[in-house]
């Protein structure tokens, strides 16, 4: 097998065509990174910046911006709904692919990841600018609504899923899956009063997904991975989350587009969500 | 681009911040948000040159990986017999960029300081250079040199005291 027997082979481009096509009107290339300042210190040229906490979250309630904020952001960046967005960025493409999937809550199926993310342009010595690009502004309509219903999952939902015995993947480390920890491994805690998961949820962290060097692992070993050893079927209902749904963007990705899961939701509430709500059933390993 | 950090300005209001630190807090509190994100990058870029110069000797070194930050930091300490700090930091290549800001920042604003300030000193001045928005989250390890460097300090008083016991 090789990359042409992914799923959907074309939401995956190298840095090699990236490079040929970052000029390209029709694309824009978008860096989305977990390091706020990663994307001052030096970019792809043409590339711009969409900040996960800033750009894509309303600042007010936990939830994603509305269809008109979204519209103002495509339109400052001179996107429309034609225009192919490409997104890469720190962390072997987290926030690269939570992006993507905030594209993809507003309709927008033009959407592709760089393979590898910022981190394989660098090793392989391809330059970066710190001069900030400016587009003509677009016209981006409103979208109608978002899709929340399809490819989102809430708590009560991610609930009812482990009720019935429905596919729950964990992404987190094992450490936090079996509720040793309560931060993710390198990072300060983020305020979770439990530790553990959903009750039924298999632990898949995403990292199996990848490779070292943070491109995605072949059709072949993913397969194996979720398919084979996790006994995901194709058709199944399945909610992936890990703490605020970064991660499991990943492993959404991972499934939708790489292995064609047609019914994958990203439970973005996440542990930080499920940890903190009262009388949520928790489930513990040791 | 490159720029030199700005000095901060010589005359700071009183506070309870050791002076240089004051006068980089009250530099950062006069800018916009887009100067204030250049000035922390300019800082972030000099990062580098707060690592320990070759045979440099220290008092104190304390160099780990934690749980808690992406890469290794090393924290080099050393107290001056007038009781005044001087801190050198290493920084692995994972650490975020926030983080390698304030790193310069603390060395520059915090040299010379007694090491009991260090020890006294609020972390609120954090968000007042930063900014509430690029403290969020994710971005806590932007108080984590701080915390280093307290504890560096409070290891080697410990020690001391240790030693004077002993004696």
């Amino acid at each position: 097998m090789n990359q042409s027997d992914y799923a959907h082979p074309e939401v995956l481009v190298s840095t090699g065509w990236v490079s040929e096509h970052a000029t390209d009107p029709s694309v824009r290339v978008i860096e989305s990174n977990e390091d706020v300042l990663l994307y001052d210190t030096g970019h792809i040229a043409g590339a711009v910046h969409i900040d996960w906490h800033t750009d894509l979250n309303d600042q007010l309630v936990r939830d994603y911006i509305s269809p008109e904020a979204f519209a103002k952001l495509c339109s400052r960046w001179g996107i429309t709904p034609e225009t192919t967005c490409v997104f890469y960025g720190d962390k072997a493409n987290w926030w690269a692919c939570y992006a993507l999937w905030v594209f993809r809550l507003f309709g927008h199926t033009n959407v592709k990841i760089m393979n590898g993310g910022r981190d394989k342009w660098i090793a392989e010595g391809r330059s970066l600018t710190r001069e900030k690009p400016s587009y003509a502004a677009s016209e981006y309509p409103v979208p109608a609504r978002r899709l929340d219903d399809d490819i989102r999952a809430f708590a009560d939902e991610a609930l009812a899923q482990s009720k019935s015995g429905k596919p729950l993947i964990d992404v987190r480390s094992p450490g936090e899956y079996k509720g040793t920890i309560t931060h993710m491994p390198e990072y300060p805690q983020e305020g979770v009063l439990r530790g553990g998961h959903i009750p039924g949820a298999k632990s898949v962290p995403w990292k199996t997904a990848v490779n070292d060097d943070g491109t995605f692992r072949t059709p072949a070993e993913l397969a194996k991975i979720y398919s084979e050893n996790c006994g995901l079927v194709k058709g199944e209902e399945i909610i992936a989350y890990c703490r605020i749904g970064e991660r499991s963007s990943h492993t959404w990705f991972v499934l939708t587009y790489l292995l064609g899961y047609p019914n994958v939701r990203n439970y973005d509430g996440s542990w930080t969500e499920w940890g903190n709500r009262v009388r949520m059933p928790i489930e513990r390993s040791a | 681009m490159n720029k030199g950090c700005p000095d901060p300005p010589d005359s700071s209001p009183p506070s309870e911040y050791p002076p240089k630190l004051a006068a980089i807090v009250s530099l950062f509190e006069g800018l916009p948000e887009v100067e204030k994100r250049e000035t922390l990058i300019s800082y972030a870029d000099q990062a580098a040159r707060c690592a320990p110069a070759e045979g440099e000797r220290f008092d104190l070194e304390d160099v780990r990986k934690d749980e808690e930050c992406t890469d290794t930091v090393g924290i080099f300490l050393k107290v001056a017999a007038d009781r005044r700090v001087h801190f050198r930091v290493s920084l692995g290549p994972q650490v975020q960029i926030l983080t390698r800001a304030m790193t310069s920042i603390l060395c520059k604003g915090l040299e010379a300081s007694p090491i009991e300030t260090v020890l006294d000193l609020p972390a609120d001045f954090v968000p007042r250079i930063v900014g509430g928005q690029l403290v969020r989250v994710r971005s806590q390890t932007v108080y984590y040199v701080l915390t280093r460097m307290k504890s560096a300090c409070r290891a080697f008083l410990n020690r001391e005291r240790a030693a004077a016991a002993a004696n």
